[in-house]
Order: structure tokens, then sequence, then C-alpha cells
């Protein structure tokens, strides 16, 4: 308090008890009083009955019901590798403890005194010479530090902490034996521990195979008006459903509060992926426990040392110096070319990515060879970030688990771009070769399909095709109008003839940068050679679509009645008679014109649909080549634990009771022993191939919906599927916005340079062979891929 | 005949874990396994055989490149042949025609020729899939306190894997029993209620889906070892699952 106001405080008291003086003195008396009346001696009397009831009734049942509760809830629950080393001799079980009576166990070290072990844990020693920082552990553990457990192969003398576990472990039990004096039935739950150095690990939540951050983009994404409705009702039904989830969430009851096990699961899955590690180091750190350090070597043991490590030295001495000068300048020199590359993808992507306006679609919404360009650049601007960040790996322990989603994207482009240049290879070497057979082919195939095939149909059509009797004027004219527009374009085939030899020599050669080249540029030049088809459905589609129009607004006018704009709706409406006359005659006009024009309109629309699914062909060829999980595939046959898709529990049966009421450590107290075995779930093959369906259900929903039957019945346009719906699929393995020039060159800079291999100096002493052998390891592991 | 109605079984070797086992298979016995492995052995052989027939067709056909090898397979053009290098195309190739001309071997490629390919083919892998099929199926529920409920279903044929569905405790928002119109009749069955994520609902036993009395004894057995209140406060857990089964099944 301020030394003001209390001035100004004991000013205001000092005054109060002089202005009310009689107050002060009737208090005096009334103390003395009580004091004769023998009033503050049963005040105090009372307090100290109050204080002895409490200490002797209250804090015991309080320490009852906190007994009680532990041993009505008492479930121990032991995670245990089913794999670490153990061995018959008395050891101690260390790990992590989650709660009290929840434990992962990390490792049985043997030979050690418990207490000895639980210094060293708190001083730190047993995780010397750790590889990298040791906080990370801690950190992504969950625990602040790591803990004895308790011991094994013990004799019932000892008697450890009523929480420690009891274990009988050895070569000739399958299963560890546990007790625990503090718990009332316990849970062994085995584990064969996943190895990080082969990115093995173990997750609730199946492995994502694309990138995540696109799904929210996808669904915000405007497509075109068609598809953008459906969007709209996708949502609105998801929002809808959310809504009602969450009234149901507030409407259940509250139910059970999950308890600290319930939620230590996820802290535990990270556990078990650090268990190989630790139970690495801390064996390797366990005779630093109570035993001296080793004395230093004599001179005799160190020339023969030096002796056996001269040829390790020189070899390192080299690299050394390889590393100290050649390295930064291959660097350099490779990062200016990344970056080089990049501006020249940015330029191209700039090209590629240009709109007239806002709306207009770009060039590679339009072309599929520019999208397949697109996706190669793209690919091309985000690796050198994808390595980066897998290399930053390296700096850090290798059971953290984040990047190796990361891991198989990158690989798995990689190798996909590696296999479509070898078929491209050997599509292209075939069809440069065969450049003039494939191009008669293709101007045969052109000519038959496209220009004979069109002309006999519509000659048909003409005629009274299949006994059906047609309005021979009209379609006299139509016949005439379309086999006018095909006789010129076949004139323009013709004069590009010569010229096919060299655009197919052309796609061969393209097809040295990946076999999905050639596929892209076939799509292009057949929508390209089939653009009269097109103008023809669409033009008879029109006549079409305005006949069935006007068609309906007479029949409509038959009726008596008229549509009325304003409101959208029928209205009734007199009519004059001319008007009705008129109107008569004009629709049985129409009418008996109608079945000409469709006879003409379903044959373009047909063969524009035979197109589409053409280049539904290519689409899906390309999506295969350029999406296909091949190296997820072959990770799956390889080491399926390195896709895990979440984990499963198996209760096996328990040992028979009768040995373990047998066993001498507690004949007393048989507690209720489950044995469990957390298995890994490999990912499903319906989960890697997500996309897939995801793709073909647009498809379907786009091209085989009763909306595009209604288009094509009444003959409106039926928008082809837009490109980017399309592929959403191969898009869904590329970040949603590019890394800038700048922050690539950052991000290249930014890698670790490499460093001496070792901290050895060629010409001083040797350091003890052991750290030697491990940093060379660890260098070694840069190279270790797949 | 070797399958029964579904009935439970349970598995409890501690009170906080248990499983509930619903199955059509009766408790093996020796008599049983021997007849399974023996029903199952004669699927094999069938299935083995329909191969053959189907590879007996493909030699037939023109698409087959050993067309003419079919012709000279006679002895002694075998004879003067050296013996293809084992585990090789052409090996196994040998192998199948040595077996087409032995005596049971020669009635396949006249079945096959007699046959179109057109039926042929579906009718033959309509034939391997109903061999493929299981024998009785088997749906489980593993309730652990602590970490959650793991719902597993038995494939529908060999080839398929056990399908298992972990849910961790923090999500299972509550576990009741509900009924549903199937046919005309009424079926009550047992469902997880999942706090969060897709599927809200995950039905336990979906296949077999067994009696109420049955599914009222897992209700039951899965609340005890799920939320505790089994042993001594065992009477006054059962009423509250009974009151809550009643409270759902009538809404």
């Amino acid at each position: 308090m301020h030394p003001f106001s209390i001035l100004t405080l004991a000013i205001f008291v000092a005054g109060y008890i002089t202005a009310r003086w009689d107050l002060v003195t009737r208090l005096y008396e009334l103390i003395v009083f009580a004091w004769d009346k023998g009033v503050i001696v049963r005040a105090a009397q009372g307090f100290a009955l109050l204080t002895l009831t409490f200490t002797l009734v209250l804090i015991p049942v309080q320490h009852i019901a906190r007994v009680e509760a532990d041993l009505h809830d008492g479930l121990m629950r032991v995670f245990w590798p089913i794999d670490i080393t153990t061995s018959d001799v008395p050891g101690v079980v260390v790990g992590w403890r989650n709660s009290s009576l929840d434990v992962v166990v990390i490792a049985v070290l043997d030979h050690v005194d418990p207490r000895s072990v639980e210094n060293a844990l708190k001083t730190g020693i047993l995780l010397r010479s750790a590889p990298h920082a040791v906080p990370r552990i801690f950190e992504i553990c969950g625990q602040s530090s790591i803990h004895v457990l308790g011991v094994t192969n013990r004799n019932s003398e000892f008697e450890p902490d009523p929480s420690w576990v009891r274990a009988t472990v050895g070569a000739s039990y399958k299963v560890p034996k546990i007790t625990c004096p503090k718990a009332s039935s316990i849970q062994i739950n085995l584990f064969q521990r996943p190895n990080p150095l082969r990115m093995q690990y173990i997750s609730l939540n199946p492995i994502a195979l694309s990138l995540a951050d696109k799904e929210n983009n996808a669904s915000y994404r405007v497509f075109d008006s068609s598809d953008a409705e459906d969007e709209k009702q996708e949502r609105k039904n998801k929002q809808k459903n959310r809504l009602l989830v969450d009234k149901e969430d507030q409407h259940s009851g509250v139910g059970h509060t999950p308890s600290q096990k319930d939620k230590a699961l996820a802290r535990v899955v990270n556990q078990i992926n650090w268990t190989w590690e630790l139970e690495h180091l801390l064996q390797k750190n366990v005779p630093l426990i109570g035993a001296r350090p080793k004395r230093t070597l004599s001179v005799s043991e160190r020339v023969v040392e030096h002796a056996v490590n001269m040829r390790d030295y020189l070899i390192l001495w080299v690299c050394d110096v390889v590393i100290l000068y050649a390295f930064p300048i291959i660097r350099s020199v490779f990062i200016l070319i990344l970056i080089g590359h990049r501006f020249a993808a940015e330029a191209f992507l700039q090209i590629l990515e240009w709109r007239a306006r806002p709306n207009s679609p770009a060039l590679k919404d339009v072309s599929a060879t520019a999208q397949q360009v697109e996706i190669r650049l793209q690919q091309f601007c985000y690796w050198p970030m994808q390595y980066v960040k897998l290399r930053l790996r390296k700096n850090d322990w290798d059971s953290v688990t984040d990047s190796h989603p990361d891991y198989i994207r990158f690989y798995n482009s990689l190798w996909l771009v590696a296999n479509d240049v070898i078929i491209g290879i050997a599509l292209g070497s075939y069809i440069i070769d065969n450049a003039d057979w494939v191009a008669d082919t293709i101007s045969m195939l052109l000519g038959r399909y496209t220009i004979n095939a069109l002309q006999s149909s519509i000659s048909w059509l003409m005629g009274w095709p299949a006994g059906l009797k047609l309005n021979s004027e009209l379609a006299l004219f139509l016949g005439d109008l379309f086999l006018w527009v095909i006789d010129y374009w076949s004139s323009c085939i013709g004069t590009l003839q010569p010229l096919l030899p060299h655009i197919v020599w052309f796609i061969g050669f393209s097809s040295f940068a990946g076999a999905s080249m050639p596929i892209a540029l076939f799509s292009d030049l057949l929508s390209v050679l089939t653009i009269h088809i097109y103008s023809f459905y669409l033009a008879s589609a029109r006549i079409y679509h305005w006949q069935l129009t006007i068609l309906l607004s007479l029949f409509q006018l038959f009726q008596g009645k008229k549509y009325n704009v304003l409101r959208n709706r029928v209205d009734a409406c007199d009519y004059d008679l001319d008007q009705l006359l008129v109107g008569t005659i004009l629709f049985t006009l129409l009418f008996f014109l109608l079945p000409t024009v469709v006879v003409f309109y379903l044959n373009f629309a047909l063969a524009r649909m035979v197109i589409i699914s053409l280049k539904a062909i290519f689409d899906t060829l390309l999506s295969c080549l350029n999406h296909f999980p091949l190296f997820a595939l072959m990770l799956r046959a390889k080491d399926p634990r390195r896709l895990p898709g979440g984990i499963r529990f198996e209760l096996r049966d328990t040992p028979d009771r009768l040995s373990i009421n047998s066993t001498p450590p507690s004949p007393s107290f048989p507690q209720p022993t489950s044995v469990i075995y957390l298995k890994p779930v490999p990912l499903t093959f319906t989960a890697m191939f997500h996309q897939y369906f995801q793709m073909g259900n647009r498809i379907r929903k786009h091209y085989l919906s009763p909306r595009v039957l209604f288009c094509l019945v009444t003959g409106r346009f039926v928008p082809p599927i837009h490109r980017k719906a399309l592929y959403s699929l191969q898009y869904s393995m590329l970040p949603a916005r590019r890394a800038g020039i700048m922050e690539m060159w950052n991000a290249l800079n930014s890698l670790p340079t490499k460093k001496r291999p070792v901290n050895v100096y060629p010409y001083g002493f040797p350091q003890p062979n052991g750290s030697l052998n491990g940093r060379r390891h660890t260098n070694g592991r840069a190279v270790r891929g797949m | 005949m070797l399958t029964t109605a579904p009935y439970l079984r349970t598995r409890r070797p501690s009170p906080t874990t248990a499983e509930f086992i619903v199955s059509t298979l009766p408790p093996m016995t020796i008599p049983l396994r021997l007849a399974l492995g023996a029903v199952y052995l004669l699927r094999l052989v069938a299935a083995l055989g329909i191969l053959l027939l189907l590879f007996s067709a493909w030699a037939q056909s023109p698409y087959s490149s050993s067309n003419a090898s079919l012709s000279s397979t006679s002895p002694d053009a075998l004879d003067d042949d050296s013996p293809p290098p084992l585990l090789s195309l052409a090996f196994i190739q040998q192998l199948l025609f040595l077996i087409l001309s032995t005596r049971p071997g020669s009635l396949f490629p006249p079945l096959a020729s007699a046959l179109p390919p057109w039926l042929l083919v579906p009718a033959s892998a309509f034939a391997l899939y109903s061999l493929s099929l299981r024998i009785g199926s088997e749906e489980r529920l593993l309730v652990l306190r602590g970490l959650g409920v793991q719902t597993s279903t038995g494939g529908r044929t060999v080839f398929h894997p056990l399908q298992t569905r972990f849910i961790p405790t923090e999500r299972v928002a509550d576990v009741l029993v509900n009924e549903a119109f199937r046919g005309f009749g009424v079926r009550h069955y047992l469902v997880v209620v999942v706090r969060g994520g897709e599927d809200r609902l995950v039905v336990v036993f979906p296949e077999l889906l067994p009696r109420l009395d049955d599914v009222a004894r897992v209700l039951e057995g899965a609340r005890a070892c799920l939320y505790g209140g089994g042993g001594g406060g065992g009477g006054g857990g059962e009423e509250k699952g009974g009151g809550r089964f009643e409270r759902r099944s009538i809404a």
C-alpha cells in the first residue's frame, strides 16, 4: 500500500477514536466483562475441539476415500514393447508415466539399481550423447521426464514403491507377467515397435496421401454455372447436416467425462513411435550408471589403433577437403541453375494463366497440352521446396513423423515423372520411326469417320431413313447445308494432309518430355480436327431448341393460356380468333417439321457424345500417368507399416490362471489380467484410390445426371465438364499457391551446409571408435532412400 | 449344416476388458474342425479345376501363342526338348499341358471347347467367387476401458481381410440400442454414437443383427466395462442402463 494512503488511514482512525472515545471505553469494559465471565476460555476450547475433530476424522476419511477411488478405478494400463531385449536377470523398467497407473515402457535396463537409475534420469545422464535436441523428445511425448516404472525378476523380499510394476520376463515367457500392488486389474498392451529408421510409425488416423489444404479451396471455387448449382446444393446439404449434428450434440447428455487415461491415447501413440530410438539411446548409456569411466588407452594400444584406423583417416581427410572446397561451388552452381529454371517456369506459367478478363478462360482451361505443361512446371516449382523440407528432417529425430507423408508424396511424384519419361521415350521413338504410317492412319481415320461417315449418314437422312417419311424439302435443305460445310472442311483437311507427318513427328518428339505429352497433344488434335462436328451439333441443337420452345408456347395458346413473364407463371388469356388461327397453323407446320430436325439433331448429338467419351478416355489416361499412387502401392507391398491407416486391438487368451496363482510374488493377490495386442492397420486400397473414386463420382454426376438427359432431350447445350473439376485430382499433389522465386531462393540457401563429416582433426589424436562410427553412420544415412 | 443361428459368446479376462462375439459357427470341436478343413480343401480343388478349364479354353483359342505347342505336346515332342528351367513361364506351361494330358485332365479340353467363351468366362468367375465365400460369419465388439471400442467384421470372402474400426473413448458419446424396420420385422441393434467426424452412428454387428436379449446383454456388459459400475455398483448400473435403453427404444 502506498505510504501516503497509510498515513491518511492512520489519521482517520486516530481522529475517529478521539471523536468517539466513549465507544472505545465501552469496548474495553466489554472485554473485561467477557474475561470475568469466562467467555474467551470457552471460545478457545471450542476451537481446539474443532481442530481435533478435523485432524482425527475428516483427514483420515478423505484419505480412505482417495484410496478407495484409486482401487475402484484401479486399472493398471501397461504398454509393453514385445521386441525389447530382456533377460532373466533382475532389471529396471524405464518409461513414461502418463498417470499413476498408466505407463508406457521404453526399456528394461539390466544389472542396475533402481535408485541409481532414477538419479541418472533426473540428472540426464541416460540421455547423454543424444544425436539431436533432447527437449524435443519431451515436447512431442507430452511428458516432462522419463521415470522408473518398476523392476523385473526381483524376488518378493524386494519392496518397491506401491505404484511400481513388478514384471517377470525372460526367454521362457512370451508375455511378461506383470503385477502391481496398487492396481486392482491389469491391462497389458503389447506392441511391436515401429522402426523409425525404416520410417515406420503408427497413427490413429489414416495417413493423408494428398495435400490437405486443397479441400477447403476446392469447395469455394466457382465452377461454371451449371456446376455451381450442384456445388451450392451440396454445400447447403452439408451445412444442414452440420447444424443437425450440432443440435444433437447440444441435446445429448454430457455423458461420461473422459478420464486421464482416455485423453492420453494420442500421447501414447507418439510415445510408442519414440520407443525404438529412445531404447537404443538408453541402452547405449547404461554403462555410464555407477560404473567408473574407462581408463585412457596405453601407448601400445594407441599405436595399434592408429595403425588400424590409418586408411579410414586418409579417406576421411580426402572427404573433408572435397567437402570444404569443392562442395560449396557445386552447390551454388546448382542453386543458380535451379533459380534460372524457376524464372523460366514463372514466365511460362504467367503465359498459361493469363486471362483477358477475370471470367474468361485461361489457356490452361482450354487445352489439355497447356494444362499438362502447367502441371509439370508447377511440379518443378514445388520439388525444391519439398526437398528442402525433407532435408531438414535429417536434423531432427527419426521418430518425428510429421514429414513422412511429404516424403511419400515427393518420391511418388518423382517416380511418376520418371516413369512418364521412360514410357514417353519408348512411345516417342516408335512414333518417330513410324511417323508416315501413323500420319496415314490418322488421316485415313479422319477421312473415314469424321467426313465420309458423316456424309453418308446425312445423305441417308435426306432420303427416307428407316422408312420414316420426313419432310423432304426441309431434309434436303438441311442436308445440303451440312454437306456443303463438310465439303469445305474436307478441302481444308486436304491442304492439311501434307503437314500431318510433320505434326506427328513433332508429337513423337514431344513425348521425350513424357508419355503424357503426346496424349494431351492427341486430345487437343482431336478437338481441333472435329471442330466441324462440334459446330454442327451447336447449330442443330439451336434450331431444335428454338422449335421446341415455339411449339411449347403455341401449345399454351392452344389451351387459351399464356406465359406471364412478370409473375413467372402461366395465366389464362383471351386470344382473338385471328391470333388463334395463325397460331394453330404455325403449330401444325412446326409440329410436322419437328421429326426432320430431331433426326438431324440426334445424329450430331451422338457424334458429339462419342467425341466427348473419347476425350474422357484420354483424360483418364492422363490422370493415371500424372497421379497414380505408384509409390504408395509399392510401399504397401513392401512394408505396410509405413502406411498406417489406424490401429486395432486384439484380445489374446490370458495365460492360464493356475500359473498366475502359483507364482510366488502374490499368491493371495490374483489381479485379473487381460493381454491385448496393439497392431497397426495398413492403409486400405480404397483410401489410396480415394481421389479416383471422387473424380469418377464427379464425372458421373456431371454426365449421367437427369439434368444432362433433360438438356439432351430439349436440345439445350450440354456443357463439357470443367477442366478444373476434372483435374482437381492432379492438383491435389500440389499446393494451392506456388512458392515465389524469392521464397525458393531463401529456402535453398537456408539448407544447412554440409559439415565436416567427423569431429576428427587430421593431425590430432583419434577420438574413441564409438563416436567416430556414430558420426559416419549418421552421414551414411543421407544415402538411405526409400 | 456347419453353421447355426447367430449366438453370443463373451470373453472377459478382466472386468475392464470384454469381447463380445456373435458368430454363426458353433464352438470349435475336433470333428467340426476336420469337416471345415475338408470343405475348404474340396473348394480349393474345385477352384483349381476351374482355373485349369479356363487355361485349356485359352490354349485352344486363336489368341494363345502356344497354339502350335499344344499340337506338339505329344510325348515324343516333349522328349527331345531339353526341360526348361524351373519356375519359368515355359515350365509352368509345360506342366499344365502335362496335367491336361492325364486321364482326369483330358476331360477339360472337350468341355472348354463345348462351352462358348461368353458363357464360360462369367460362369467360371461366378463359380470362383462363390467358392471363395467364407463358411459362417463372425462379428466382434471389443470394449477396453480407457482405450475405446472396436468393432470388427470378418470379410465375406477368404481374400477379404478382417475389417476393424476403432473408436477412442474420447469420441464415444454413448452406446445404445435402437430399433429399425427391416422387411416386415422390427430389428434391435446396438449403436455406438461417435462424437465428431463423418459417420456419427456405428452399428455393431451390422450383418448378423442378433436378437434383442443378446443385444441388451451386450449393452449392459459394454457399459459396465466402459464406464465402470460393474461388480459392486452393478445393480445400479444395470438399472440405469435398462432405463436408458427403454427411453431410447420408445423414442
